[in-house]
């Protein structure tokens, strides 16, 4: 079991490489780079100039750029020439991916483009405020899908299951920005409900408790919109297979049994249907982090989802391979979780050859 | 703890019941970033909230008085002298003012502009935004007499040379080169330096030096000579400033606009969604909301305490709006094809569409109330007829199946319109052309993009049409940076240009005399009429909203649209009503 | 319990979301020509975020902020869905539902492969890149030519040293996590840097983004359906492995999908509507209802151009989820 659980992780770890490597030499190879950002813009009337601003000038500063990030060097050890039957070329170790490759080794994460600063003093911060909402959604939502499933999962209906219902599908079909708007119109409006509280930060001498009373404030419209955006995805799959428990046969020898309808729901149907609930909710983690994104520019939270989307944007790679590291490993890392919980919970599921 | 929390949600409900209390002088005044100034070097400002807080912690020798929407002196104790020498060299004279002096108490010297000079020529440096600038200012010739009276040599004879020579943030020589080892180095030197030898020793020492001051994230590592400090940043989140308690400038006796700085702390929120940033100012979270777009605008100012509440300025900006087109295709190399597709916008309905009618509208490049604007020239109007006739004119057929072709080609006119995807305002103009060429005839494809790939494609000359927003300034006329030939490939999306038209620019470029220069003007913008390589629609307005209670704000039609240094809370709090 | 199948006792709710899904196809099929009062990609500059007013401008449901009206948004939309959207998400849900069936059912292991067809992969590959030395290629093509030879004397006999076992679960599992790591946004904002797709472009696009869930859904289901005894029942029975893959372990693994497939699609269109909201993919001059909803970020106040395309969403979505319902409890057991 140790040993599975050992190949696991070294496949894991060997995937998020392969998957960061990926990244990192298709962000370089696309059009457009980080001098479009750093660089005045062409064209643009606002600085009187004095001296014309030729083709060949402009290359220059692009070039100069180029060097001084280390962008001129050839992408891998072997490069195909330009057209559609270039010729490969042999570069050795001069190459960007080499370097890159040498200074992770060293514990070194890169220097973001735009303003020279170690990638990981940048995304720690973020991180700290991107984290505790993400892992909040999370379970919030996890928990409350549970019980709302085992609300809509009771056989005799009624009006308030299907509006539920209703409801919930309701929510899927918004985009999680409308959904977001709305919300900040609605309890962030002076006209409307103003409970939103101030932006700004909580004052330097706050004890623990005030600080997370600032935190949990400032935090709970954009988790309400992120729990509300992922809550049907969760639920409405769960309650189907919940009903679908009901129907099997051990259902009814239980019902005959004596129990009531929420025991043999609770008790025997939901550990047969949390397995797909597990894959759903491993599958969370994308569907967070986009949602995240969205989250922290409409409610203007500093998160990873901004800091990211803001690099990709502006070409700084270090910072978007970075991201992409710490995403794929944290993905990587919930799959192998979740393989193991599969083991745990459904003996049928070891692996015997 | 149950208190506490008692207590917050009465001042919650509280505070969302009353007006906001009267403040304080020494509150902070807030105002709203749109993005992350992302590095605070003096020597690179990307984007506009890096350029607004280097105005904050740096001076220049002149700066942009916003009232008056012209260069002021700042560092500079007067404007400075021109003279001319041979034929392409300027020389422009300035002298300090014998006040200025670093935090430290050192005074500022013209070693310090010279050292400032040769820091953008250093390699390894992020200065490449301001070596390209300032490339132009080849020495600078120190007065032996008066170490505060220098001259530029500048290599140009724009008529704006002395505006444009005094421009940039001036750092000092003495906690960055204490030895002075840059000063046996000639500033020409250093700008003709090849980029495959390595550098001096004494350069290198610099630059390391500088490298170690992290003045990206840490500017407060050199002494400034600007009114702020950076007091606390929290990237993407909030940029604090504090006024230093001893100015230099505190000493005049009648200090200039450019000089003054009231407000004791400015506080930068950063909110990226317009609309969550409305909700913040009327919810009191900030103070100013700069460049506001039209409808919320609107819906601000028709909110019920708007009135009590906030004051709203709307000024007409040097920002452009402009369709262009590609000279150089086959299809639209005759200007009578580009007369005509010109015909097919409406510059009325899209100002009334995406504005709300404000805005002006105009013939050329400059805006209605120039002195130089040509008034005899008609404004450009929505005719589709007359684009029918222009295209007979120029040898395009209608065939019948509606589309036109020309003689000899089998091709029907069909154009591509590229523009940045961002903006709402660009597909509403493409979307009227599309309709308005469809009526007619024309096949129009829309081709939306991120912003760096439609500049690789514009640069490229990867297009047949576009829609972009230019941002100009009345303190430069200087065309030549999207007209002239030899900015093909790199301002000059449009590729036009003509021996001529290149002479006319540069004329305009270095004519002092006033009735000479209207005439020339005159004659571009007549120019630009018949040719038609760009098409300008309209010029779009500034808007502002801000705290009733605040004062002296100065709403400008230059970039960003305010002058925060001016703000103040009155001295003495309004009673609570 | 389980209901008789007889189409008489299904319920209203069944008739009228058929009703509904019959009215969407019919309006998308008919869209192009019916007699609307704008068309649905022009601008009305004078009437920009209009509310819906029944008389007067005949913006019947309001125009966005863009200047478009919304019926005519709403029937364009609907062609769309039908051309686009649906058709992605049943790709999408097929190739995720074969490829994590296939997954879950051979592992790691018990896939086996001649070797001539990984020579002949390698070869493709090698023209395909254009590696240097055009006589290492029609070497390894001889070679797996030879050995396809050596191979058809006898199939059940081939010696184990000519078979190679394919790693399936792996690679299914590595690709959909490459696919669900990287962000997706990020992913289609390189995908779609480059020239705009065309609509079998886009429909390949939109699969790939979305076949990994169905694919992690049905292959977690499948690992479950393979332990059963019906499967071992059939081994022994002497059926071929393809056979009991296709008949009777398949139906079984897909069943969670009957659930999750009306969800799937909600997703496509919100991911269109992210698209729109980027700018990426599709001029305005493509409407659709993820585009409407994306222009309402530009005026929020603009609650009938949420309105149309939401309540258009949600009643699609619940007519799918019943009809889903209704085959699962009329068809299966």
């Amino acid at each position: 079991m140790t040993g599975w659980l050992v190949a696991r992780l070294g496949r894991a770890l060997g995937a998020a490489w392969l998957i960061a490597s990926l990244v990192f030499m298709v962000s370089r190879a696309l059009p457009g780079g980080p001098e479009q950002q750093a660089l005045p813009e062409a064209g643009d009337l606002s600085r009187p100039t004095a001296s014309m601003v030729s083709a060949a000038s402009q290359a220059a500063s692009q070039q100069a750029l180029r060097q001084r990030l280390g962008l001129n060097l050839p992408l891998f050890y072997v490069t195909r020439g330009p057209g559609p039957r270039g010729q490969w070329q042999w570069h050795g170790a001069a190459n960007q991916y080499h370097a890159w490759v040498r200074s992770l080794l060293h514990g070194n994460w890169g220097y973001s483009y735009r303003n020279g600063q170690p990638v990981l003093a940048l995304v720690r911060p973020a991180l700290a405020t991107t984290l505790p909402l993400a892992s909040a959604a999370a379970l919030l939502a996890a928990g409350l899908a549970l019980l709302l499933a085992l609300y809509l999962a009771r056989t005799p209906g009624g009006w308030w299951q299907q509006l539920v219902w209703a409801g919930l599908s309701g929510l899927q079909v918004m985009p999680l920005f409308l959904l977001a708007l709305g919300l900040l119109l609605l309890l962030a409006n002076p006209d409307v409900l103003n409970l939103l509280p101030a932006a700004g930060q909580a004052p330097p001498d706050s004890t623990a408790g005030q600080l997370a009373g600032y935190w949990l404030a400032r935090a709970a419209l954009p988790l309400l919109s992120l729990v509300l955006a992922v809550l049907p995805e969760l639920t409405l799959p769960l309650a189907a297979a919940l009903r679908h428990e009901t129907q099997a046969g051990y259902a009814t020898t239980a019902r005959a049994k004596g129990l009531t309808a929420a025991q043999v729901l609770r008790r025997h149907a939901l550990p047969n249907a949390l397995l797909p609930l597990l894959t759903t909710f491993t599958d969370l983690l994308p569907t967070l982090a986009a949602g995240v994104v969205v989250v922290e520019v409409l409610f203007a939270l500093p998160g990873t989802g901004r800091l990211l989307a803001e690099a990709a944007a502006a070409h700084d790679y270090p910072l978007v391979v970075a991201g992409v590291l710490l995403t794929a490993g944290a993905r990587l890392l919930a799959l192998v979780l979740a393989d193991v919980l599969y083991l745990l919970l459904d003996p049928r599921l070891r692996p015997t050859a | 703890m149950k208190y506490f929390w008692l207590g917050s949600l009465f001042a919650l409900l509280g505070g969302a019941c009353s007006s906001p209390p009267a403040k304080l002088t020494s509150a902070p005044v807030r105002i709203r970033w749109v993005r992350d100034p992302e590095t605070l070097d003096p020597l690179a400002l990307p984007n506009q909230s890096a350029v607004d807080a280097s105005n904050l912690l740096h001076l220049s020798l002149l700066q942009v008085d916003y009232e008056k929407n012209a260069y002021a002196p700042a560092l500079a104790a007067g404007w400075p002298q021109l003279s001319y020498q041979g034929d392409s060299l300027t020389l422009v004279h300035y002298e300090l003012r014998s006040a200025a002096a670093w935090d430290d108490g050192h005074p500022v010297l013209a070693s310090d502009i010279d050292f400032t000079l040769k820091l953008m020529h250093c390699p390894g440096l992020p200065n490449e935004n301001s070596r390209e600038q300032y490339g132009f200012i080849r020495q600078v010739r120190i007065d032996a007499a008066n170490p505060r009276r220098f001259t530029l040599v500048c290599r140009s004879r724009s008529a704006e040379t002395a505006a444009i020579s005094g421009d940039f943030p001036v750092l000092p020589e003495a906690s960055l080169d204490p030895a002075h080892t840059l000063r046996r180095l000639p500033l020409a030197t250093l700008q003709d330096w090849p980029a495959t030898r390595p550098p001096d020793p004494a350069v290198a020492a610099v630059v390391q030096r500088y490298q170690r001051a992290n003045l990206a994230r840490q500017p407060s590592h050199l002494p400034g000579c600007g009114p702020y400090r950076l007091a606390s940043w929290q990237p993407n989140h909030e940029v604090r400033f504090e006024r230093k308690a001893h100015w230099w400038a505190d000493k005049l006796p009648a200090p200039p606009l450019v000089l003054q700085a009231r407000p004791h702390a400015l506080v930068y929120e950063i909110l990226p969604d317009d609309a969550a940033a409305a909700l913040a100012l009327r919810r009191h979270d900030i103070d100013v909301y700069p460049q506001v777009p039209a409808r919320i605008f609107k819906q601000l100012q028709a909110a019920p305490t708007a009135k009590e509440d906030f004051v709203f300025y709307t000024k007409q900006s040097y920002d452009i709006l402009m369709v262009g087109f590609n000279t150089q295709r086959a299809t639209l190399r005759d200007r009578r094809t580009r007369l005509a597709l010109s015909r097919l916008l409406d510059p009325v309905g899209l100002l009334a569409a995406t504005q709300l009618g404000q805005g002006a509208r105009t013939v050329g490049l400059l805006p209605p109330g120039n002195q130089f604007y040509n008034d005899s020239l008609p404004l450009p109007t929505y005719a589709p007829a007359q684009a029918m006739t222009l295209l007979q004119q120029a040898g395009w057929h209608r065939g019948a199946d509606g589309h036109w072709r020309q003689a000899g080609s089998a091709a029907p006119l069909a154009v591509a319109l590229r523009y940045r995807a961002e903006d709402a305002t660009f597909a509403t103009v493409g979307l009227q052309f599309q309709a308005a060429a469809a009526q007619v005839g024309i096949a129009v494809t829309l081709l939306p993009g991120e912003s760096t790939v439609i500049s690789s494609y514009l640069q490229a000359g990867d297009f047949d049409m576009y829609v972009r927003l230019i941002k100009g300034s009345p303190l430069g006329l200087n065309f030549a940076t999207i007209l002239h030939s030899q900015a093909i490939g790199a301002g000059n999306f449009t590729r036009f240009g003509r021996p001529d038209t290149d002479r006319l620019l540069e004329a305009i470029a270095t004519e002092g005399n006033l009735p000479r220069k209207r005439r020339l003007l005159r004659r571009f913008q007549a120019l630009l009429q018949e040719e038609m390589p760009l098409l300008p629609l309209f010029f779009l307005p500034y808007r502002l909203a801000a705290s009733r209670q605040l004062q002296h704000v100065v709403a400008s039609r230059l970039k960003p649209g305010y002058t925060a240094a001016a703000l103040a809370w009155p001295a003495t709090p309004a009673p609570a009503h | 319990m389980n209901a008789a199948p007889l189409s008489s006792r299904r319920p209203l709710a069944c008739w009228l979301a058929f009703a509904w899904l019959a009215l969407l196809a019919g309006a998308g099929l008919l869209a192009p020509w019916l007699p609307l009062p704008y068309a649905a990609a022009t601008p009305d500059l004078l009437h920009v975020a209009a509310p819906p007013s029944w008389a007067g401008t005949g913006h019947y449901l309001g125009t966005d902020p863009l200047g478009r009206d919304v019926l005519a948004g709403l029937l364009a939309g609907a062609r769309r869905l039908l051309l686009l959207s649906l058709p992605a998400t049943a790709l999408a849900t097929t190739v995720g539902a074969l490829a994590g069936a296939a997954a879950g059912f051979w592992g790691n292991r018990h896939l086996r492969l001649p070797l001539a067809a990984v020579a002949a992969a390698l070869a493709v590959a090698w023209w395909g890149l254009a590696l240097p030395g055009p006589v290492v290629l029609y070497i390894i093509l001889a070679l797996a030519g030879l050995l396809s030879l050596l191979q058809w004397r006898g199939p059940r006999a081939a010696a184990p040293w000519l078979m190679i076992t394919l790693p399936l679960d792996s690679l299914v599992l590595g690709l959909t996590t490459l696919l669900g790591s990287v962000p997706r946004l990020i992913l289609l904002v390189a995908v779609l840097a480059g020239p705009p797709l065309t609509q079998p472009q886009l429909l390949g696009v939109f699969t790939v983004v979305a076949w990994p869930e169905t694919a992690r859904l049905v292959r977690a289901q499948m690992l479950r359906v393979r332990a059963q005894p019906f499967i071992e029942a059939a081994r022994a029975s002497g059926l071929p492995t393809g056979r009991i893959w296709w008949h009777h372990a398949l139906p079984h693994a897909c069943r969670p999908l009957l659930a999750y497939a009306p969800l799937s699609l909600a997703g496509l269109i919100s991911l269109e509507s992210a698209l729109a909201f980027l700018g990426i993919g599709q001029g305005p001059d493509v409407v659709s209802w993820g585009g409407l909803l994306a222009s309402v970020r530009q005026d929020p106040t603009v609650w009938w151009v949420a309105a149309g395309p939401g309540i258009a969403l949600l009643v699609t979505l619940l007519a799918l989820q019943k009809i889903a319902n209704s085959a699962r409890y009329s068809g299966s057991s």
